[in-house]
């Protein structure tokens, strides 16, 4: 179970002793690079799926800094560093997330559950509800599930990437 | 903590074998490719991939 502290707006941030990446799920295009680069800290079964203790820092920013959206930013915790950062550190939030930029994370005031179809592939479901499943009753607390809707998956009932392989269109 | 008193209060996603997916409650909705917001409160989502009437389930597994 994941704590509240590690929520932001938009998503959930992970820190060690010198920086803080910041998810950001709605933005992630699959790409994948974060995985096949650095399964120790970016582990899809894993929950949470990041562990920053997994690898070196400099490490975790260049893997971090190859994910082709923002949904996967950083910064670093020293605030003064973070002024002037170079531009091929594509990923940090001078670049990605301006908004995040010396920004306190607010709190999030209401958390209301969002279910997200999303295109030719699985329903996304955030926030705080109650799963069923199998044999399973679970009280999700921000909670986020990736549930299969192509019907393929070899995990069900969540998504296991398959929709892609088979192509499948929710026409 | 935050209190729980909020609007996401009793939403239940129920996974009905060999069907679709229930969902009830109070959430936001969002269809990406139809480009859609909506606030019901209980819907049924396709997750045999075969309905005519995507996301929702239109009975199509049973086939
Ligand atoms: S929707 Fe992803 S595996 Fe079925
Ligand atoms: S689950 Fe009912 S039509 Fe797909």
């Amino acid at each position: 179970m994941e704590s509240d502290k590690n929520k932001f707006s938009g998503g959930r941030k992970y820190s060690n002793k010198e920086i803080t990446v910041y998810w950001k799920p709605d933005a992630c295009v699959h790409a994948s690079y974060c995985y096949r680069e650095l399964i120790e800290v970016f582990d899809p079964g894993r929950r949470p799926w990041v562990d920053l203790n997994g690898a070196v820092t400099d490490r975790i920013i260049e893997v971090v800094n190859m994910c082709p959206t923002e949904a996967l930013t950083w910064k670093w915790n020293d605030e003064s560093k973070n002024g002037n950062v170079s531009i091929d550190q594509t990923n940090h939030i001078n670049f990605r997330r301006p908004e995040l930029v010396g920004q306190k994370e607010p709190e999030i005031a209401d958390n209301p559950v969002t279910v997200k179809i999303m295109t030719d592939g699985p329903v996304v479901i955030k926030g705080d509800f109650r799963f069923k499943y199998s044999n399973n009753d679970k009280e999700m607390k921000d909670g986020i599930i990736s549930l299969c809707r192509c019907g393929q998956s070899g995990h069900q009932p969540f998504c296991d990437g398959t929709h892609r392989k088979i192509g499948f269109e929710d026409i | 903590m935050e209190n729980n008193d909020n609007k996401s209060k009793g939403v239940i996603i129920e996974v009905i074998d060999d069907g679709p997916l229930k969902i009830t409650g109070n959430f936001i909705l969002k269809d990406l490719k139809r480009d859609l917001t909506d606030t019901p409160e209980e819907v049924y989502i396709c997750r045999c991939g075969r309905s005519s009437n995507m996301p929702y389930c239109d009975d199509s597994h049973k086939k």
